[in-house]
């Protein structure tokens, strides 16, 4: 039996105003502990105002490679539209690295939400996810302050915040197994 | 130094002080222990916010006595701390650990509003500050709590009997410190036996949520803080072990 939770990919927004980028995966039971995992696994540096997450398997994902190659997938085109958010990483360059938050676009399927999104904004992407918007969980405003603000006053989660290197040099000047060696 | 408010103010933080210390402690012994690795990474998280308040507080304590902070933490003897004994108890299973870091964490957001509002501005802006990390802490204590209660019949054993055991030890939190009274009647603390009422409601409501039974005319466990219990000698020898074996005098 596989005991493993279910994954969560979770999406970091570092200031309002810039997209949610995908920071990474957690493992949890349910979304409301997956927002919480994300926080503590990804907020632990400063600069996070917002975390939205969403579980592995609702997320709709085609890389270039897998488009050119396949046939159009169709979808049903016949369902009720519901909104998808669309998310993109442009690269395989190491400076590209990350799957960026572009935008919504409603839609009858995620094969027609990714039709779409190949419209508005081009399809010179790498990898496309498309995920539905109910399927997301965030954080809210009025959690941000204590999820994310408590972070900016802990210097001593950075490591340059213990002198390291300056203690060592000092501890090397006076260690006389280091002057034999 | 700063001219105290009251006497008794000093005291009155240390023993704050030695409470987020020791539970801190004891919590970040499940560091590389706890079930699953996210949750391994949130619970050290969060022992090492309760040594950043115990810092705090700590700190509060050096500006009314010159005591200093290290001094207090890797030089005192275990008869001289003042922490409630529930913060004392080794760490236990899963879901004593996490039971006994709620009730804190319940007790805490009970309390901490109250300090908020005291007299001394220090005080009050300290208080505030840890408020709104213990937000989150409660947050998170109070899920886990609901779904070991409500998770798997041995999950909820578990849990009933982690709350029998830690029910008694959790009443200490609010048993008045010697001239606690005082402090309050000067508008320095909040008054102990109504954050108690507070307390029991906040923590009963999700307990009860999570389908476990509160034991019946339980009472605290112990009555004085100078009664430290039998575990905590044991925990300041290793957390005090290299300190004392460096001497006072090393720099960090």
């Amino acid at each position: 039996m596989d005991t493993q939770w279910p994954r969560f990919e979770v999406f970091e927004q570092a200031r309002p105003g810039q997209p949610h980028r995908n920071a990474g995966a957690v493992h949890a039971p349910d979304a409301e502990m997956a927002l919480q995992n994300a926080r503590d696994v990804f907020v632990r540096r400063p600069d996070c105002a917002s975390l939205w997450v969403a579980p592995e398997a609702a997320i709709y994902s085609r890389t270039a490679e897998e488009l050119t190659a396949g046939e159009a997938e169709a979808g049903d085109e016949h369902g009720p539209t519901q909104m998808y958010q669309v998310f993109q990483k442009q690269s395989q360059r190491q400076a590209e690295t990350f799957v960026n938050h572009l935008g919504s676009v409603e839609a009858s399927s995620p094969e027609a939400a990714l039709r779409q999104a190949a419209e508005q904004w081009g399809k010179g992407a790498w990898v496309w996810w498309i995920v539905p918007e109910s399927a997301i969980t965030r954080s809210t405003e009025a959690e941000a302050a204590s999820m994310f603000a408590p972070a900016l006053n802990k210097p001593y989660r950075q490591p340059n915040y213990y002198h390291v290197q300056t203690q060592m040099r000092a501890v090397r000047a006076h260690d006389p197994d280091e002057d034999e060696a | 130094m700063i001219a105290p408010p009251h006497p008794a103010l000093a005291p009155q933080l240390l023993a704050l002080a030695d409470d987020e210390l020791i539970l801190g402690h004891r919590d970040s012994e499940w560091c590389g222990h706890a079930p699953i690795l996210e949750e391994d990474i949130a619970f050290a998280n969060l022992a090492q916010d309760e040594l950043g308040h115990a810092a705090l507080w700590y700190r509060l304590v050096e500006q009314l006595s010159q005591a200093r902070p290290d001094h207090l933490v890797f030089f005192r003897q275990a008869k001289h701390y003042r922490c409630a004994q529930l913060v004392t108890l080794p760490k236990g299973d899963w879901a004593y650990a996490m039971l006994r870091q709620f009730l804190f964490d319940a007790a805490e957001a009970v309390r901490l509003p109250g300090l908020a509002a005291s007299r001394y501005a220090p005080l009050a802006e300290t208080a505030a500050k840890i408020q709104t990390e213990e937000i989150y802490h409660l947050r998170h204590t109070r899920a886990w709590v609901r779904r070991l209660g409500l998770g798997t019949e041995e999950s909820h054993r578990r849990m009933q009997a982690a709350l029998d055991a830690l029910w008694p030890y959790a009443l200490q939190l609010f048993v008045p410190l010697t001239d606690e009274a005082a402090l309050t009647a000067a508008g320095l603390v909040p008054a102990a036996a109504a954050m108690q009422q507070e307390w029991e409601a906040l923590a009963g409501a999700t307990l009860h949520d999570a389908g476990l039974v509160i034991p019946a005319g339980a009472e605290a466990v112990a009555q004085d803080r100078r009664e430290i219990g039998p575990h905590l000698p044991g925990l300041l020898d290793e957390m005090q072990a290299v300190a004392r074996l460096e001497g006072p005098e090393v720099g960090w």
